[in-house]
């Protein structure tokens, strides 16, 4: 088990505006290694030991910690995309983040907490996009190795049933 | 056959040439296609199923833990409200003002602290749907007002019949629905009992997914152990689930409700995988922490799969423990709520184990995301499928008996068994 990072270095030793661009720059690099690919590289933005997790606002507000999907480390990342890729059967599909710009709640020992929202649409292989998601990410930022990365992740969907499927991390 | 039967609430004729008309009403090896695609058939199953004489899941005790607390949930497409009425007892009441038919509550749920009120003309009910407050009724200053014969016990919430078992709620509509006790029967009672063994639970949380396809082919896929090792490369490779484990398949007196049990074996009896194109033998988790099952019962079971007529599932794979709510939105389409559960007495990695194993369920499960496309898959195939078009399924013999393997579809036949004898034959079998 990889040893949990010590004192988190904030970023910009708590420049607000930096916080901003820095995190600002890992969203997006972010959402398109999962839209556009490559879908391996995407647990590489999480530290080694991280929380990352998907579930519904209901949960989310209720104190529930399920989630759709839940990953500890960056090894069970890993194992999601390999299922994704291996083990899973499921109709071909491409997914879409909108992303809104990103508030920083605060910046503390822990790291950079901030929201950004998030739209997720998703395109079946007969081309008929639909709405999947609108979602809130709650993400803490830490520095990491001298790159910015996802310490904690949760993604967190307003969107009550959802309407289909999640076939990928998100 | 009378080729033009239009008997019953389907009113639709039937085109189907004689000898394919549909199966024989004995012979439920063969499922006509067209109970997976007539809205006629659909509008049948509401009124006979899920507003007969059956028990219907609404909940955990658990997601309802103080006096007065409510959750609204759905019985085929009608909505109604679990209110917890007393400290050990329960109600179900319509979610539908009987004064103008408004909706009462609109949130998820909530606490009515003394009675529920609806919004629109604030008539007022108590815990149990009697209607004690109706603004107005004397008029103002002698003036308007309900006539004098108005008798407000005519206007109290319908509430339905209430049944709970080791803190999980049932309701029927029907006035004088069978004992659970009978509705379930020996076996089925045993299984049950065997999660929901009296221990309070804890609610570990819930998701909720639609999926296209008719509710009848998700009860079927959990009675259905033909697929899980073949389409589950997951559950395959990390032994999870394999048709040559020591297993059963139960099936309770009516048919309709089912157990399917995998039991621990040693791995020198494995044989049979074989056949199965997908198996992999080098895929390894990374992180092995997602899978480190302990045995928490009393019994050497690692997999069981209750399904109890007519749309309540409930799982327990390894530690991951919830029961799975069909609701019914039209003929072709259903809504899947997942409320995991565990024990008030889990202790913290316990919490975690369940919490992890999580990933395998749900709408982006390790196995459960595989059943909710190919059952989609299934509805697309027999939306265009010909009105003639039966579905096979022969496997393990013709009958619905219990068997000590799941070589079967015994299962999803003794399902249809029921289902036909709830259903008026004239609907199902026109002809």
């Amino acid at each position: 088990m990889p040893a949990e990072p010590q004192f988190p270095n904030v970023i910009a030793d708590g420049d607000h505006d930096e916080a901003v661009r820095q995190v600002e720059r890992l969203q997006l690099d972010y959402v398109h290694r999962i839209d556009d690919g490559p879908l391996a590289t995407w647990p590489d933005l999480f530290t080694d030991i991280c929380l990352y997790r998907v579930t519904s606002r209901e949960n989310w507000e209720a104190g529930h910690d399920l989630g759709v999907i839940r990953g500890e480390s960056i090894g069970m990342l890993r194992d999601r995309v390999t299922a994704t890729q291996n083990a899973a059967v499921y109709a071909p599909r491409t997914i879409r983040h909108i992303l809104s710009g990103t508030l920083v709640d605060r910046i503390d020992q822990a790291g950079i907490h901030c929201r950004t929202n998030v739209a997720i649409y998703q395109t079946s292989a007969d081309g008929d996009t639909l709405l999947l998601m609108a979602a809130v990410y709650h993400d803490i930022v830490i520095e990491d190795g001298g790159t910015p990365k996802f310490r904690e992740k949760n993604l967190v969907y307003d969107t009550l049933r959802l309407p289909d499927s999640v076939i990928c991390p998100l | 056959m009378d080729q033009t039967n239009t008997t019953g609430a389907g009113q639709r004729q039937d085109r189907r040439p004689a000898e394919t008309n549909s199966p024989d009403d004995e012979d439920v090896s063969r499922i006509a296609y067209r109970v997976y695609q007539d809205p006629a058939i659909y509008a049948a199953e509401l009124d006979r199923i899920f507003y007969g004489p059956t028990w219907n899941y609404i909940g955990l005790a658990a997601e309802v833990p103080e006096v007065g607390d409510w959750r609204r949930n759905m019985i085929g497409e009608r909505e109604v409200l679990l209110v917890r009425k007393s400290e050990g007892e329960f109600s179900v009441l319509p979610n539908v003002c009987a004064h103008r038919g408004a909706q009462i509550c609109q949130a998820l749920r909530g606490n009515a602290e003394t009675a529920f009120m609806c919004p629109y003309h604030q008539w007022t009910y108590d815990f149990e749907g009697k209607l004690i407050g109706v603004p107005f009724r004397r008029g103002v200053k002698g003036k308007g007002g309900m006539p004098t014969d108005f008798e407000p016990s005519n206007y109290d919430l319908q509430a339905l019949k209430v049944a709970e078992l080791n803190g999980v709620v049932f309701a029927s509509y029907h006035p004088d629905p069978p004992a659970l006790d009978d509705y379930l029967g020996a076996d089925m009672k045993r299984m049950f009992t065997r999660v929901f063994d009296g221990r309070k639970l804890r609610i570990v949380g819930k998701h909720r997914q639609t999926i296209d396809c008719n509710w009848k082919l998700q009860m079927e896929n959990l009675k259905d152990p033909y697929h899980a090792g073949l389409l589950h490369l997951f559950l395959v490779t990390f032994g999870l689930f394999r048709l040559d484990q020591k297993s059963e398949s139960f099936i309770g007196v009516h048919g309709g409700s089912a157990a399917l049990v995998s039991r621990r074996s040693p791995p020198d009896e494995h044989t049979g995988n074989e056949e199965i194109a997908s198996y992999a033998p080098d895929y390894t988790l990374e992180d092995p922490t997602l899978l480190q099952p302990v045995m928490e019962y009393d019994d050497d079971v690692t997999l069981a799969i209750q399904t109890i007529f007519p749309n309540i599932i409930i799982q327990a794979q390894s530690n991951t423990l919830a029961t799975r709510h069909v609701i019914p939105k039209g003929v072709g389409s259903h809504e899947l709520v997942w409320t995991f559960f565990g024990y008030e007495d889990d202790d913290e990695e316990m919490q975690k184990r369940r919490l992890r194993q999580a990933n395998l369920m749900g709408p982006a499960g390790y196995v459960t995301l595989d059943d909710a496309e190919a059952l989609e898959f299934s509805q697309r195939g027999v939306d265009c499928a010909p009105p003639e078009a039966v579905a096979t399924l022969v496997l393990g013999g013709r009958d619905f008996e219990s068997t000590d393997h799941m070589v079967t579809e015994a299962p999803i036949r003794g399902f249809h068994r029921q289902y036909r004898d709830a259903m008026a034959k004239d609907i199902i079998n026109a002809g």
